[in-house]
């Protein structure tokens, strides 16, 4: 363990080099998702479900689940907008026996259709009643989309749910027998009510089941200043005078109280969603909703996403050469992939199974990045030394997150939630988690709201889990970007709205809310 | 006559890890440690100075080549790019790597083993200048595979995808290594790997072709190999060549002789002189019963490929032509020359197995290389050989269960067939013996095999016929 030297410029190389390598959120993270922009997984969120009138410590009931795709889509890029791909497995998984495989599935296929082939764009509307040719009754531009079945959302998607337990496969399906529809990309207000199709867009307490679904295109949810990261790491001198670290001011914790010193390089952006909503018994071994003291309230979540593949066996039928599924990518924690693992692994574990990450052990007990740091700044920085046994709990079942007796299972990149713990009521949540004294957050889960940068930062780099290295400036590593740049929903999906494609912004340096360009 | 037991060289899939693209295969049954091709070239093959010196000796052989109008191969052309660069830079160890695969290319298209001495000598500078260099480590992966050190190269490919494990090439040597020794199980996992980390690449698509051809789907494996084809640069000649060379052998093994001509011919028009080629021709030509254009094509493949097996094929054309007394000399001279390599890991067992079982009449000579090549391998066409030589030394059982494992693994060849069921009469088990029959002369009535396999049929079915009558008769 080294003595901590509060030198400035230690401190900010170790901003640099970590930005650098894994903040930038988590898109295009291995060569084969950089090529393949509609498998790529931005982020996975797992969190217990809370309300808008959520009371402190009231019982858990239902956990959310968020996979959200298809990084940076500029909501004004028409005419096709974002369409999911019908050829993608999309899959969000949960282990809830502690050994990193599979037992509940949720699995999303796409089918796209035009409604109006002949018409240019994917979504056309105005008004109540549309435009007509004039001194004629024939409609050419359909009334403003406020519903799936105005003709104008020429792009119409659908989408099927399938919940796979023990083996067996159980179509979730609509209340009242009809498709699941998408939402699209916000066009603008005049072609769409975008907050209408979000609503209808929303499937709550789906038969017996219990189960709310939704997929669509939302705002990015994840938030970072992403073009200071990729300028090697030039992060914004905000009040402490040390680029990268955050004075007690800058770092307020309480969600709903904090605000950007710097740009968010996502806003204005949307990303496509799908979100799941389970009822806990559903979930968990037992089929119960446990304490939080007990071995089986924790659960590991992941998402994945798959093409199909040419198999070296062909199936059965000879004229069919394509199998089963390729994995493109997986994700659980949001910092694994991009942070840990070497470059010329990448592919790999994007492609492998959780169960099979001891293989990447070294890379998640032993991170190169913190040997890198060491050798730039000969020592002058408090780094952890390894093997980081206090990154365990990101990888195994360990406290804080799961209970002391529960089985640490194989090294996996899993998110583990303790579903016991109750949800946090949003005024009162911090942006930091678990090391802001907020159990219901990252890495317990991980709510759309959470501030995985900054948390990233101290604890993956810090090592702030560890006392000794739970000070200054290990504890006030950050971006500067502390919140989103849209209003998140209180209930299910938790998402925000898409920007509209007519008026979104990207806030920039230099303007309200965007921090210094210095 | 000729033995029903004739061999076929096949060539597995192979990677080149110093090429943008892919090339196909590694040179297989690549020979001339007598310096037979280059045998004016006198090489001490593991000295890296004579090496590299070697190297630049047929570096300006290619570029006077070249000045006189005649047309570099693309290894040659990739050797005279690597020994540029090293004459720039000769602390560069990339050179070297280069240099040495395109050596290694280069003993693919000519079938001459001293050029992996050559690859070894310039990897040996590359590992001076920066040890353990991946790319160089994967070159030698190569050239491990290419002198049939399937064991070392297995060895040495994993502990390189522990190293790094998204590169899809050292999945491809894992997979040939470990479709040489028999474990298809690791063979298929690796090939399969190689599909999904980078869907279409040719040398994921050529190996998962072979394994589909292991498995007995050959339609399956034509369409991989199409796809390989239609992804292969123009400009890779040689790689395009020898990926219609595979197709046409997929024709053959199904009797499709004109198709399989039509590419044979492309693929020497591609390459003038194609050693696989040619050998290929010549199969379809004895498929044709046109025993003196085989000896024709094999005489020129051996010429230009001077290997010991090339020899065994072109003593049984020889044999079948009429010409006994030429073939004679060429069994004569091929016993001589395969004993002589009986213990090295690039050898000629296969051929002298069959050669002792089928044409020297000792048997117990062909069980005892059999046994001795079966302890170092176990894929589908060693156990064959194994499989015959017990039976020509009639350990019938035995014979059996080591052909019964080759054909679990799904391959589907006429002449294994037969061969299982000549296995199965000897076996008293005359109902699996004309299963197999049948099946050998469903798959390609024009097999060499399918005259002695219909023959053999016939006689069951007539003996069947007789007990049944007699059956009638008693009852």
């Amino acid at each position: 363990m080294k003595n901590r030297r509060s030198t400035p410029a230690p401190i900010v190389g170790l901003a640099v080099l970590i930005s650098q390598a894994a903040l930038a959120a988590n898109h295009r993270e291995a060569p084969i998702t950089a090529l393949d922009h509609k498998a790529d997984i931005t982020d996975v969120y797992a969190f217990v479900s809370y309300g808008p009138r959520q009371a402190p410590n009231e019982p858990p009931s239902k956990v959310t689940m968020i996979l959200s795709v298809d990084p940076f889509l500029e909501p004004a890029n028409g005419p096709t907008l974002f369409p999911f791909d019908p050829d993608i497995l999309y899959e969000i998984k949960v282990d809830n026996d502690h050994d990193a495989i599979a037992d509940v599935t949720f699995r999303f296929r796409f089918s796209s259709e035009y409604q109006l082939p002949t018409v240019y764009t994917a979504v056309a509307g105005i008004g109540d009643q549309g435009a007509f040719q004039p001194g004629t009754d024939i409609l050419v531009v359909p009334p403003q989309i406020r519903d799936f079945n105005n003709p104008g959302l020429n792009l119409r998607q659908t989408y099927t749910v399938t919940m796979v337990k023990n083996g067996v496969e159980t179509p979730i399906v609509n209340n009242d027998g009809s498709p699941f529809f998408t939402v699209p990309a916000n066009a603008g207000p005049r072609t769409m009510d975008y907050a209408a199709l979000f609503r209808a867009g929303t499937y709550s307490n789906l038969c017996t089941t219990g189960i709310s679904v939704f997929a669509g295109t939302t705002d990015d949810a994840f938030w970072i200043d992403l073009g200071a990261a990729f300028d090697t790491a030039n992060f914004r001198t905000l009040g402490s005078g040390v680029p990268g670290v955050l004075t007690d001011e800058e770092d307020e914790p309480i969600y709903v109280r904090a605000r950007n010193f710097a740009s968010d390089t996502v806003s204005g952006y949307g990303v496509n969603s799908i979100a799941i909503e389970v009822p806990i018994e559903l979930l968990t071994r037992t089929g119960a909703i446990e304490p939080p003291g007990s071995p089986d309230a924790t659960i590991g979540v992941w998402g994945s996403t798959s093409r199909p593949r040419v198999t070296v066996r062909r199936s059965p039928n000879p004229s069919e050469s394509r199998g089963p599924w390729r994995q493109v990518q997986r994700m659980g924690n949001p910092l694994i992939n991009e942070l840990l693992v070497g470059i010329g692994s990448k592919d790999r574990f994007s492609m492998d199974q959780p169960a099979n990450d001891s293989q990447f052990a070294d890379f998640f007990l032993d991170p190169p990045i913190v040997h890198i740091v060491e050798a730039l700044y000969a020592g002058a920085l408090s780094v952890p030394s390894a093997p980081r046994l206090d990154l365990l709990p990101l990888v195994t079942y360990a406290p804080p997150i799961a209970s002391p007796d529960t089985p640490p299972g194989p090294i996996a990149d899993l998110l583990r939630l303790n579903t016991g713990v109750p949800a946090t009521p949003f005024e009162q949540a911090s942006r930091l988690g678990l090391i802001g004294g907020d159990h219901a957050g990252y890495p317990n889960g991980r709510r759309v709201f959470d501030d995985v940068t900054d948390i990233t930062l101290r604890v993956g780099v810090g090592g702030v889990l560890i006392p000794d290295f739970n000070h200054f400036p290990n504890n006030r590593l950050g971006d500067g970007v502390n919140v989103n740049d849209a209003e998140y929903r209180t209930s299910f999906p938790f998402l925000a709205d898409c920007p509209n494609g007519r008026n979104r912004r990207h806030i920039d340096p230099g303007e309200p809310g965007g921090g210094p360009i210095q | 006559m000729a033995g029903i037991g004739g061999t076929s060289t096949r060539a597995s899939p192979a990677a080149d890890p110093s090429s943008s693209h892919f090339a196909l295969v590694a040179a297989r049954r690549s020979r001339g440690r007598e310096g037979i091709l280059l045998g004016e070239i006198a090489m001490s093959p593991m000295t890296a100075a004579a090496g590299i010196l070697l190297a630049f000796t047929t570096s300006g052989a290619i570029r006077g080549a070249a000045d006189k109008g005649v047309k570099a191969s693309p290894a040659e052309q990739k050797i005279a790019w690597a020994q540029q660069a090293i004459e720039k830079n000769p602390s560069r160890h990339q050179s070297y790597n280069e240099l040495a695969m395109a050596l290694a290319r280069r003993a693919r298209e000519t079938s001459d083993v001293s050029f992996y001495a050559q690859a070894d000598a310039a990897l040996e500078k590359s590992f001076q200048l920066a040890p353990d260099n991946l790319e160089g480590e994967k070159v030698r992966t190569w050239v491990l595979l290419g002198k049939h050190e399937f064991a070392k190269a297995r060895e040495l490919a994993r502990a390189l995808n522990k190293r790094t494990p998204d590169d899809v090439l050292i999945y491809g040597f894992l997979a040939d290594a470990n479709i040489e020794l028999g474990s298809y199980d690791e063979a298929e996992e690796a090939a399969q790997w190689m599909l999904d980390i980078r869907p279409g690449n040719v040398p994921g698509l050529t190996r998962a072709a072979y394994l589909r051809e292991l498995f007995g789907d050959i339609d399956g494996s034509i369409e991989l190999m199409n796809s390989a084809y239609q992804q292969t640069q123009p400009a890779e000649t040689e790689d395009r060549a020898w990926i219609l060379t595979q197709i046409a052998h997929l024709h053959i093994l199904t009797g499709k002789l004109a198709d399989a001509e039509k590419l044979l011919q492309q693929a020497l028009t591609l390459f003038p002189g194609y050693h696989y080629a040619l050998g290929n021709l010549a199969q379809v030509r004895i498929a044709q019963r046109q025993y003196s254009k085989a000896v024709e094509l094999l005489r020129q493949r051996y010429e230009g490929a001077p290997h010991v097996e090339n020899l065994y094929a072109l003593a049984e054309a020889l044999e079948r032509s009429g010409n006994l007394g030429e073939a004679k000399a060429a069994y004569r001279e091929f016993e001589r020359r395969a004993c002589k390599e009986i213990a090295w890991a690039d050898n000629a067992n296969r051929e002298l197995i069959f050669y002792y079982a089928d044409h020297a009449r000792q048997p117990e000579r062909a069980l005892r290389i059999a046994r001795l090549e079966a302890g170092r391998r176990r894929d589908v066409h060693t156990l064959d050989a194994y499989a015959w030589a017990l039976y020509a030394s009639g350990r019938f059982a035995e014979a059996r269960r080591q052909i019964e494992s080759a054909l679990a693994v799904g391959v589907r060849d006429s002449k294994l067939f037969y061969r299982a069921g000549a296995i199965a009469l000897k076996s008293r088990d005359r109902l699996a013996a004309a299963r197999y029959f049948k099946q050998s002369l469903d798959l390609n009535p024009r097999s060499e095999s399918a005259g002695v396999a219909r023959k053999a049929l016939l006689r069951l079915e007539q003996q069947a016929s007789t007990r049944s009558r007699s059956g009638s008769h008693g009852s």
